[in-house]
């Protein structure tokens, strides 16, 4: 099964690619063709596409609340935006974020992948285990935290256990450690399970091109980093984009689950910032122009990390 | 030997990771069993009685039973959608050879850039607008569109291995573009349609933000995964009843994985190239 094959980028580049191999003569007519094909498009524009666009559109609107009039503001929403210290502060914590979490989890989870994909010894427990984190729904997730982070809970009872008693907090209420408990979270579930998404890829590289280097002297640092990254490197690319719109849009769950984006400001994140303008300030073209914001940002990063990755031999 | 004395540090930093996969899960069961008192004076220790006390209380004060029909009700009736959608949407694409076809599979494809998160309240509008706010139907209508890019290329995938022969057979036996889709293509095609099911059925029980923006909190008509964080503030925070109830979400989850295990796995991976 190749269905890690499509990888966003090149599916973006396919409708652009001339239409495949020229198909010779024409040929007999194949019945109950593409029309079969309509419900499920319909469905997906309806759906996914047309609310998608709404969104630019809702973010040139004046709509102060759900049962207000509505006007047309132009660029307003976006200059409002722009003068409030609430979207530097999330613009602020989205930065640290990425900057933390991703590096973090990309290093950490191709190793484990690698680790994984040389069949030591319990690997196949190990695998059991790291898709755990995959299965759990958010909320379930949060409140596993909200549980062991609470003043009483799992992270201060072993930090009393060892003696760090003086270190213990109130970890989600307090503002220089709120951020941390998201990014932690974050980390905590998407390592495992990005690394049995390198491990699969890297199951598929030939045993003997790492017999090979091995033959040649090379340590397992030396094989991870030197050959086996070099080859799944456009895939190294296509996890990273995967990781970085997970967190990107993903983090207004876990905000919202477990911190409500205070205390004050301190772990607002932009897409936590969308859904609080729009369903608890019901500011609704505030929400969608910050939105379309975090819409711009994830194209540009999506760009920019593909560009990094690009498979460069 | 390929694991030799150099893999040591490796082994200690994997095993301390499971361990950190595994601790809070072994907390959360040890909690399930236990009073607040007992979680928070000796939050590793194992629980002393078995009792089912927690999970009751989670039952009755979130009216978790109630939600987990709902999810049920919600991820069943999603899933047969889909299928309903992608397969002839996916057996049109894989035989036909037209350029229509080749821009339609590159639309699908497109979705997988789409974040669907970023249109929540557009789609809590359109929810608004066609009368099914606050409503199942409109989760059951929506998640299918959501999984349809896809679903739709995987199941394309598995189509075009099946060989033209097979169908031109059943046409020489006088078979209609229906038969063949439901007597050729569907059986030979099963992983496929296993795998899809698996990735979507994770994704749709799992569903939170849109299921709490627009099915919303009424107990009748609520998922398992909003009822959930209700347990925090109805409870006063009886972490014991909190984390009751987060076990039983996980319960359909884990038995799935447990029974599925390699499937779902290839599920979960072919499935992570989606939002």
């Amino acid at each position: 099964m190749t269905m890690l094959s499509p990888t966003p980028g090149r599916a973006a580049a396919r409708p652009v690619a001339p239409a495949g191999p020229p198909s010779g003569p024409r040929r007999r007519k194949q019945q109950g063709g593409t029309v079969l094909a309509v419900p499920a498009l319909v469905w997906y524009l309806v759906f996914m596409v047309g609310p998608m666009i709404a969104i630019f559109v809702i973010a040139a609107l004046r709509w102060p609340g759900m049962l207000q009039p509505v006007s047309f503001a132009g660029f307003d929403n976006f200059r409002t935006v722009w003068d409030d210290p609430v979207f530097w502060d999330s613009v602020r914590n989205t930065v640290v974020q990425m900057v933390v979490a991703l590096p973090i989890m990309i290093v950490c989870a191709y190793m484990l992948g690698y680790y994984v994909a040389q069949k030591p010894p319990g690997h196949r427990v190990i695998r059991y285990l790291l898709f755990i984190p995959g299965l759990i729904s958010t909320p379930a997730k949060a409140m596993v935290f909200y549980a062991a982070l609470s003043p009483d809970g799992l992270v201060n009872g072993a930090l009393k256990a060892v003696g760090l008693g003086s270190v213990t907090d109130a970890w989600l209420a307090s503002p220089s450690t709120a951020l941390l408990a998201i990014i932690v979270l974050d980390v905590w579930s998407g390592i495992g399970f990005t690394a049995v998404l390198f491990a699969a890829r890297l199951g598929s590289v030939p045993e003997e091109v790492g017999e090979a280097a091995q033959l040649d002297g090379a340590g397992h640092w030396r094989t991870m980093w030197g050959i086996h990254f070099p080859i799944i490197r456009d895939y190294v690319g296509v996890v990273t984009m995967l990781q970085f719109l997970w967190t990107l849009f993903g983090s207004a769950q876990q905000v919202l689950l477990l911190t409500q984006g205070g205390p004050g400001t301190s772990s607002t994140t932009l897409s936590f910032l969308v859904y609080q303008k729009a369903f608890i300030a019901a500011d609704l073209g505030y929400s969608q122009a910050v939105g379309v914001v975090l819409f711009l940002v994830g194209l540009v990063g999506l760009l920019s990390i593909r560009r990094v990755f690009r498979q460069n031999y | 030997m390929k694991h030799g004395k150099s893999w040591l540090p490796a082994h200690i930093l994997v095993w301390a990771y499971a361990l950190l996969l595994v601790i809070p899960l072994y907390y959360l069961v040890a909690s399930s069993f236990k009073t607040n008192d007992q979680i928070f004076a000796h939050p590793f220790s194992p629980p002393t009685s078995l009792s089912f006390g927690n999970f009751s209380e989670a039952f009755s004060s979130a009216d978790l039973g109630m939600a987990v029909v709902n999810s049920g009700l919600v991820t069943v009736l999603s899933l047969a959608l889909t299928l309903v959608l992608a397969l002839p949407a996916a057996f049109a694409l894989a035989r036909s050879t037209g350029r229509a076809a080749k821009v339609v599979e590159g639309i699908f494809s497109l979705g997988f850039l789409i974040p669907t998160f970023a249109a929540l309240f557009p789609t809590f509008l359109l929810a608004a607008a066609t009368g099914l706010f606050h409503t199942r139907a409109f989760m059951v209508l929506f998640l299918p569109a959501t999984a349809m890019p896809l679903s739709v290329v995987i199941l394309v995938q598995f189509m075009r291995t099946i060989p033209k022969e097979m169908e031109e057979a059943a046409r020489m036996d006088g078979a209609s573009t229906f038969t063949v889709l439901r007597h050729v293509y569907t059986p030979m095609c099963l992983p496929g349609i296993a795998t899809i099911l698996l990735m979507n059925f994770l994704t749709f029980w799992n569903e939170y933000l849109y299921s709490l923006v627009i099915i919303g909190p009424d107990p009748s008509q609520r998922t398992v995964q909003v009822a959930l964080p209700t347990l925090k503030s109805l409870t006063g925070t009886d972490y014991g009843v909190l984390t009751a109830g987060t076990v039983l979400t996980l319960v359909p989850v884990w038995v799935v994985y447990t029974v599925l295990q390699k499937r779902m796995q290839q599920a979960l991976v072919s499935g992570a190239v989606k939002m």
